[in-house]
């Protein structure tokens, strides 16, 4: 399945970055990397330290690394491939070791009186491969008893290599066009393309919810300025006319907006660039102030709602609008009884995968539980799940990237495959714009007998909407539509 | 020999032991330093009491205990056990601890303290065991991770033999000073190896302090590195 233009077009095998000297990354670059890949590695390097606060963090790994290999067992990439470089503490090692031997005064001491280590080009490629090899879902966290955050480190790895221009091409075209492109977002998608989008929507509900409405666009003064994951508006019609219909149903019509400046809630600065990271929160913030909104509302995408919820307090400070999850939005709106889901539409047996950055790296576990509870009967749990849920296998941008399919669906996401098999489930919530891209490709690649859908795609179909078609007449509909 | 030992257990000790206090009070003065300097406000935006509260469910890691670390998990705890508890609550340490620093400890009877340090032998051995004939373990050792297990071992068994007549094979102030000169070279590889996570453990556990980045680094360091019109 592919998105407008977040990934990039396939790039045959002969024309893939490789010198020599060097091995192949398994991802495309935009550019082959220049030479003296180690002095400028050791510059860049020293600037991050220069400037950013990853020093004590580095010192207080380096100092305790015990490496007891516990991390391990955790890893979903290292169960499934069984190769002892996917280990998390070896690969945070190679980061550790070469902060100590060229910006520590002992690792400096040890280097003239040993055959201490250095810093090489096969060492940068053999991050450049290990460092994407991990999906930076952290669970190796939760079982490392010095709490060591290898996602972390794995991400300033990234982010080193980032700076010498060792970065997959689909998370950097990406970000161009979001920061510097005419569109602004990932996906390429053109206003016009967007509105075009909407009110295709629009029509879509109407005939299937008996409303007529208009999405409201540009709006100023709204309690709630939405983004979603961009590629939504070309993948997931069902989710977002989910949102819509609990904003209409909820009698927030009035109360919300798509603005039509930035409209894409994608922050792949959180995979693997604090520049990136922040620059697209400013743009993010700027629209919001733009249309002088009160809270971020981001759609169901995991990484977009830490991103937002994590870091705009975090380089905003006080100007910080409030972000809020829509499955948030919803619960509330359950709650306060302001709207009312049908338990009878939803017959299948529905399980739940916890997108990682919102369940172990964020604050979302129980909310979207309560929902499913509230209309759905036939609801399992899958094992392990919550905080210890196991990665779909596209977390930390690798979804993006088309070229490692195969290490996606072989290795990364293999755990994931037979968990959603054990669960029986005929319907598979993923209420994340990855995830969901990950896991349909899982399901076709291992045929497994399941559904990926979002929450707000289930809820579509069970909602009731004032003064329009019931949830029963519209299953009624959509079966004699099936025949 | 007997001069030999009351310098070991003497000026040594103190020296030692003073080194190893100076050592692990650097590291955390400069932790806290650098996090006041460099985080400051940002400090308040972090979820302490959760982070405590996890740190703290690894004082008693049993419900820590994953599948396929059964063995390795339960021996490295035992270990960390009579390395803290033997050390300090022997009763032949109690007396030194109140003779050198006038703490009054409570004392564990000699057979509790002949278990765990048989206890702390054996699981250190099985974890050297991990570190030296499984591939992943071995993986992520180096020289030093083998010397310090080792090194660790060392008092324990020489101890162990000096308070046991009857199966050591040497003379007791010979296997008395080996006890006392590992110990001590063990306090001063506390501070300077990856034994400082005695006191870097809670520090290596607050990393929702270190993902509050410095707002404009990003930019800051683009700009050194590509000048002002930096595009990455």
């Amino acid at each position: 399945m592919e998105t407008a233009t977040v990934l990039p077009a396939a790039i045959p095998a002969t024309e893939m970055t490789e010198t020599p000297s060097r091995r192949v990354f398994p991802y495309h670059l935009l550019e082959r990397p220049d030479d003296e890949l180690v002095d400028r590695f050791l510059e860049a390097f020293g600037r991050v330290l220069e400037f950013t606060d990853y020093k004590p963090l580095l010192d207080s790994y380096r100092r305790s690394n015990t490496k007891c290999n516990r991390c391990a067992v955790a890893c979903p990439v290292l169960q499934a491939s069984g190769d002892p470089k996917d280990i998390p503490c070896y690969r945070t090692n190679l980061l550790l070791d070469i902060y100590e031997r060229y910006f520590t005064l002992d690792g400096w001491f040890k280097s003239r009186l040993t055959n201490a280590f250095e810093l090489t080009e096969e060492i940068i490629d053999e991050m450049g491969d290990i460092f994407y090899r991990c999906t930076a879902c952290r669970r190796c966290t939760r079982v490392c008893p010095l709490g060591f955050d290898h996602g972390l480190i794995t991400r300033l790895g990234r982010y080193l290599l980032s700076l010498i221009g060792i970065v997959p091409k689909a998370l950097q075209v990406s970000v161009q066009e979001q920061l510097e492109g005419e569109t602004h977002n990932t996906s390429k998608v053109p206003r016009a393309g967007l509105i075009d989008v909407l009110e295709f929507l629009a029509e879509e509900m109407e005939e299937m919810l008996g409303v007529e409405l208009e999405f409201p666009t540009d709006k100023v003064d709204r309690d709630y300025v939405f983004f979603c994951a961009v590629s939504d508006y070309l993948m997931e019609p069902d989710t977002l006319m989910g949102n819509a219909a609990v904003l209409y149903a909820s009698g927030d019509w009035d109360r919300w907006t798509i603005g039509l400046c930035n409209y894409d809630g994608i922050n792949y600065g959180l995979f693997y660039s604090d520049w990136h990271l922040e620059n697209i929160i400013k743009q993010l913030v700027s629209e919001v102030d733009r249309l002088r909104g009160r809270n971020i509302l981001i759609g169901e995408c995991g990484h977009a709602s830490r991103a937002a919820h994590d870091f705009v307090p975090t380089f905003m400070g006080r100007k910080a609008p409030p972000v809020l999850n829509f499955m948030e939005y919803t619960l509330d709106c359950i709650r306060k009884g302001r709207i009312t889901l049908d338990p009878n539409v939803i017959t299948e047996r529905v399980t739940y995968h916890d997108p990682c950055n919102i369940a172990r790296s964020g604050w979302i576990i129980e909310q979207p539980r309560e929902i499913i509870r509230s209309f759905i009967g036939d609801f399992v749990e899958m094992t392990p799940k919550g905080s210890d849920n196991l990665c779909c296998g596209g977390g930390g941008g690798l979804v993006s990237i088309d070229e490692m399919h195969e290490f996606r669906m072989e290795i990364a996401g293999k755990m994931k495959a037979e968990q959603l098999r054990q669960t029986g489930a005929e319907i598979v919530v993923a209420p994340c714009a990855n995830c969901k891209k990950q896991l349909k490709e899982l399901v076709d690649y291992y045929e497994l007998p399941c559904r990926v859908m979002g929450l707000h795609d289930l809820i579509l179909q069970a909602i009731e909407i004032p003064g329009g078609i019931s949830p029963m007449e519209r299953k009624e509909q959509a079966a004699l539509y099936a025949i | 020999m007997e001069a030999w030992l009351d310098f070991a257990r003497g000026p040594l000790f103190a020296f030692t032991f003073g080194i190893m206090l100076a050592g692990l009070c650097r590291q955390v003065a400069l932790q806290i330093y650098f996090l006041s300097v460099n985080k400051g406000r940002r400090l308040k935006e972090v979820p302490w009491m959760t982070m405590v509260r996890d740190s703290l469910s690894w004082v008693i890691p049993i419900r820590h205990i994953e599948p396929g670390t059964k063995i390795f998990s339960i021996a490295s705890f035992l270990m960390h056990i009579g390395l803290i508890i033997v050390p300090l609550f022997l009763l032949d340490h109690v007396v030194r601890w109140e003779r050198f620093l006038g703490l009054n400890l409570p004392a564990i009877g000699k057979g509790v303290a002949d278990i765990l340090t048989l206890l702390t032998i054996a699981c250190s051995l099985l974890l050297l065991a991990y570190r030296t004939f499984r591939a992943r373990h071995r993986m992520v050792s180096g020289p030093m991770d083998y010397f310090l297990l080792m090194l660790l071992l060392l008092p324990f068994v020489s101890g162990y033999l000096a308070a046991h007549p009857a199966i050591n094979p040497a003379p007791w102030d010979v296997m008395m000073l080996t006890h006392i000169l590992s110990a001590e070279a063990l306090f001063i590889m506390v501070p300077a190896s990856k034994l400082a996570h005695v006191v870097l453990f809670f520090f290596d556990r607050i990393s929702a302090v270190h993902w509050q980045l410095r707002p404009g680094a990003g930019d800051k360091v683009a700009e050194a590195l590509f000048g002002e019109e930096a595009k990455i």
